[in-house]
């Protein structure tokens, strides 16, 4: 006789999402930047922004700071990004 | 959510358990349809019911996988109230499961087990507590585990980044002695009744434990658990700290003999666990050179007495306890959730 197997495993629910549009150049655009609070992430980034300034004449428009590294970006966060940035670059990891 | 897949021997359907993935390094007991249906029943759900969800990551948790899980873990059917309400302190935001469960720290999920239920269903809060023996600590614990591997994708290498590890990522469940306890248990003082069972749920990346055979006051005893909590090495040395203490025989008993309470024994710990702001730099646990006032700078590892969880647990005999420190309190809270068992 043979027996059943049980499946334990789960997959991520399917949810529909919307790519941000794809910037035809990079010059002008403005960063968002999301600091995750760890040691060293803020001026890390801030640093990757100023090469992408010199480079590219991009500014900081918007920083959020996560409550945590543990945490997502909250909700208030993403909207304000939508409306201020083009992109945005979150770090750092360990 | 089944499939037939034409084994017929037992040993070779535990090895195909293993094939696909699914257990975590251990065998496991391959579930039937009678023994998810009992799980379930035992917790009074119906399989399509949503017990919580991970947000970041789009997981919903549902009844019918957590009864295979704990099938699969080799609880029986009436630890998987317990099993339910640890997963649903998982998903409580507060618990924040991104990080403990996939920091590099590499954290055991420690479920403390409180109430009439830990000494009904046998949850070991007595000699070797924290070690092997007791089928429900190790089952529960380790269902908890496999939750998080094959609902939550918390697998190694992937969504679980552990550098190290530790072994309590197997299973790490124990219960309060609520019997022989200076103080009231640790659900008593987080809300509910004496006679309500809950499960707390606390994220740890060690356990180290602290001798002290000597003492016969809390100071002397206490100023051990100070230091041990607060070693150069330790994750959260920063501040936001949330440390776990839990005391065993003899010294609980001290504690119970000399009359302090929780809130003396807390206040000790947080004005004694302490370092220099030199030693830190020294360390390189704080950047800069040090200043000549370093020396005489103190850094507290803890700015809130109740961010020190104390709790009782062990064999009568022996003059060990335990601190467990925390993943840290800026990135998650330890959760307690009341354990729904059908009427």
């Amino acid at each position: 006789m043979s027996m059943e197997m049980f499946d334990p495993t789960a997959r991520p629910a399917a949810r529909t999402t919307v790519l941000a549009r794809r910037p035809a150049t990079l010059t002008g655009l403005r960063i968002g930047l999301v600091d995750n609070t760890k040691f060293n992430s803020e001026p890390i980034l801030q640093r990757m922004a100023q090469h992408l300034g010199r480079r590219h004449g991009m500014t900081v428009a918007h920083l959020d700071r996560k409550r945590s590294a543990s945490h997502e970006v909250a909700e208030t966060a993403i909207e304000a990004f939508k409306r201020r940035v083009d992109f945005v670059v979150s770090g750092i990891g360990d | 959510m089944s499939g037939d897949d034409g084994v017929s021997d037992p040993a070779a359907l535990i090895e195909a358990y293993f094939e696909r993935g699914w257990t975590d390094g251990l065998p496991v007991v391959p579930p039937t349809k009678t023994s998810i249906a009992a799980a379930l029943a035992a917790a009074g759900l119906n399989g399509d019911e949503v017990l919580g969800e991970i947000t970041g990551r789009n997981t919903l948790v549902t009844a019918d996988k957590v009864a295979i899980n704990a099938v699969l873990a080799g609880c029986r059917p009436e630890y998987v109230p317990v099993v339910v309400a640890a997963v649903r302190s998982l998903c409580h935001p507060d618990f924040a499961y991104h990080g403990p469960a996939s920091s590099t720290g590499g954290s055991a999920m420690v479920l403390i087990v409180n109430g009439p239920i830990a000494r009904r269903i046998g949850v070991n809060s007595g000699n070797n507590v924290f070690g092997q023996g007791t089928r429900a600590n190790a089952t529960i614990g380790r269902a908890v585990r496999l939750v998080m591997m094959n609902v939550m994708n918390t697998r190694p290498g992937l969504l679980d980044r552990a550098t190290l590890g530790n072994p309590g990522k197997y299973s790490f469940c124990f219960a309060e002695n609520e019997e022989a306890h200076p103080w009231e248990p640790l659900h008593v003082e987080r809300g509910y009744r004496r006679e309500q069972s809950t499960v707390t749920l606390y994220a740890s990346n060690s356990l180290y434990q602290v001798y002290n055979q000597l003492a016969r006051a809390p100071e002397p005893l206490l100023r051990c658990f100070a230091d041990a909590l607060c070693n150069l090495g330790v994750s959260n040395v920063l501040g936001f700290s949330q440390s776990l203490v839990v005391f065993a025989g003899e010294h609980a008993e001290l504690l119970r003999e000399s009359g302090w309470s929780k809130r003396q024994v807390r206040q000790f710990l947080v004005e004694h666990a302490r370092r220099p702001v030199a030693d830190f730099k020294r360390a390189a646990r704080l950047p800069g050179a040090i200043a000549a006032a370093d020396e005489s700078t103190w850094r507290y590892l803890f700015d809130d007495p109740d961010d020190i969880a104390l709790v009782c647990a062990g064999g009568r005999a022996g003059s060990w306890s335990a601190c467990l420190p925390g993943w840290g309190k800026k990135w998650t809270r330890s959760v307690t959730t009341l354990i729904g068992e059908p009427a």
